[in-house]
């Protein structure tokens, strides 16, 4: 009973609106992806080590990886940038927050809403996070959450 | 500052609002499947004509200032074309409605009467756009489908001055500049920046709102050589094809429903935010000048502030809502007993709800002194485009949206 509901309809029509579709692709090639990505991690360490935070986050902000086939790369990236999140200071937040450009704030948005979906994975800290968020939202407001929410490039 | 104008007209939602040629009528949907008339007298608007014929909620309304004559559209996936007439047997006057054969399948969400009035597009959600001309043998409005490349809901549209372009904003994320020529009504349009030949359903340009929002609102600036859209990522993007330029404005606020232009050089626009804001800018760049609306001079409108602990207010985690579910949580209080009244969910702006529609209400094209919005609080309001509170830097307007949204 009930089965029809599982048939897949969009199948049968021509015009369909695929989800490759609904966003630019990245340019990069899977592997090139997960190789920046992995570049990445020895930078954001040097630049930790310098207690440079709006560097590091620069850094894992700019060309995050999206979109299908990146999995691991995606991983990688969520996971140095939780250590940058964990490492940071309370107070230092609001000053980092306000240096990112508006790309990068809007990145970090989506960073946030992933970590608070994954509850428990690797170091996410829901009370961290959080923090984080609240920080953000005072420097970038409303509208970037908004555009956390409608963004197809999904990190 | 405070607007010129405001009147309350209804305590539904206003989906729609366009007043006549001189301004002393204007035809409302108050969310239902009639079309309500006011008519000025003095400070009061008064009821005189409903216009049913729609069997389901009307989406969209266009006041024809030269001919005099109302388009409507509405969720039943009708359009239809109101004339004043004499009634035969009565002999009073009596909006006639036409029946306009769309052959649209899906709901019909928004309408405009072309510059020179002899053809008027309408929107829908059946992934096209109907372009509607007078055919005066047949004596009815004949429609040609604008189809490609739309792949969804059509949610809003702007003629071009040259009256052939037009702008069409979508669900697909997409604005688009198409050519709505039509053989047996246009003359051979001028060469523009979006193109020389522009036969029907020629595609001049296409542009993606710039992190993946629905299209709320287009529209050309009066020259026409400038096209600006809203979408739902809290965003509006001026593109220049001429000079192959794009601006893209990010707000901090929530996302835009609606804009106009006033001048050449600014556009009023609003939404989600309950305050017509004001852009600003040229070929060489484009900012956020300021709100029509001055929220915190309107403090006093808001009652008193509750006022619970110094933390910094939030966006909207200081709201009403929180503060209430704190309250029950901290002191044990019931929202029977936090409630102070009805001020305690009152904004500091002067529209209560999402403002749906800005439309230029007095002065030429290019020129506009004066801008009406309505909005879901059933409100109808009027600026004047000068009276403009500036943003000291985006920043500052960042601190006053969250400022005003703090409960």
């Amino acid at each position: 009973m009930d089965n029809f509901r599982k048939i897949d309809i969009d199948q049968y029509d021509e015009d369909v609106l695929l989800e490759s579709e609904l966003y630019e692709p990245d340019p990069r090639d899977p592997a090139q992806v997960l190789d920046d990505v992995k570049q990445k991690v020895t930078a954001v360490r040097s630049s930790l080590a310098k207690g440079d935070i709006t560097g590091a986050l620069d850094l894992v902000l700019d060309n995050a990886p999206y979109g299908p086939n990146v999995d691991e790369a995606k991983n990688i990236n969520l996971q140095t940038l939780l250590s940058i999140l964990n490492s940071t200071k309370a107070t230092e937040i609001p000053g980092v927050v306000k240096a990112l450009s508006t790309d990068a704030q809007d990145t970090l948005m989506k960073y946030l809403y992933k970590g608070m979906a994954m509850p428990g994975w690797g170091d996410v800290s829901g009370s961290v996070l959080l923090g984080w968020h609240e920080k953000l939202t005072e420097a970038a407001g409303t509208g970037c959450i908004v555009r956390a929410m409608t963004d197809r490039r999904l990190v | 500052m405070a607007p010129s104008e405001i009147h309350s007209l209804s305590q539904t939602p206003i989906t729609a609002h366009s007043f006549n040629a001189d301004r002393s009528q204007v035809a409302v949907s108050l969310n239902s499947n009639d079309v309500q008339i006011f008519a000025r007298q003095g400070q009061e608007w008064k009821p005189t004509d409903v216009l049913s014929e729609h069997d389901k909620l009307i989406t969209s309304i266009d006041w024809a200032p030269n001919t005099n004559r109302i388009v409507t559209s509405s969720q039943d996936r009708n359009a239809y074309v109101w004339q004043q007439t004499q009634d035969p047997q009565t002999g009073a006057t009596i909006w006639k409605p036409t029946l306009v054969l769309l052959r649209i399948n899906r709901a019909a969400t928004f309408v405009r009467w072309s510059p020179n009035e002899d053809k008027f597009a309408v929107a829908s959600g059946a992934r096209a756009i109907a372009i509607c001309s007078f055919d005066p043998e047949g004596d009815w409005w004949v429609s040609r489908l604008l189809k490609k490349p739309i792949r969804s809901t059509v949610l809003s549209l702007d003629w071009h001055p040259n009256n052939v372009l037009l702008a069409a904003g979508s669900a697909d994320m997409k604005a688009r500049v198409l050519s709505a020529y039509i053989k047996d009504v246009d003359k051979r349009p001028a060469p523009t920046v979006w193109g020389e030949k522009l036969p029907f359903n020629t595609i001049c340009g296409e542009y993606t709102s710039p992190t993946g929002g629905w299209v709320h609102a287009v529209g050309f600036s009066p020259s026409g050589d400038v096209l600006a859209f809203a979408s739902h990522d809290s965003s509006i993007t001026l593109v220049y094809p001429g000079q192959q330029a794009l601006y893209t404005i990010k707000m901090t606020s929530l996302p835009l429903l609606t804009l106009t232009w006033t001048t050449e050089n600014s556009i009023v626009a609003a939404g989600h935010d309950c305050q017509p804001l004001v852009f600003q800018g040229s070929e060489s760049g484009w900012e956020l000048s300021g709100s029509l609306d001055d929220p915190s001079s309107n403090k006093s409108a808001g009652g008193a502030r509750s006022g619970f602990g110094g933390a910094a207010p939030v966006g909207r985690l200081q709201s009403a809502a929180f503060n209430t579910f704190r309250n029950a949580d901290s002191r044990g209080l019931g929202s029977a007993t936090s409630g102070a009244g009805s001020g305690e969910s009152e904004l500091f702006t002067v529209h209560q709800n999402t403002i749906t529609s800005v439309r230029p209400y007095a002065g030429a094209p290019g020129n506009v002194a004066q801008v009406s919005t309505s909005g879901v609080d059933g409100k109808l309001v009027i600026w004047d485009t000068t009276a403009v509170t500036p943003a000291t830097g985006l920043g500052g307007i960042a601190g006053r949206l969250a400022a005003m949204q703090l409960k």
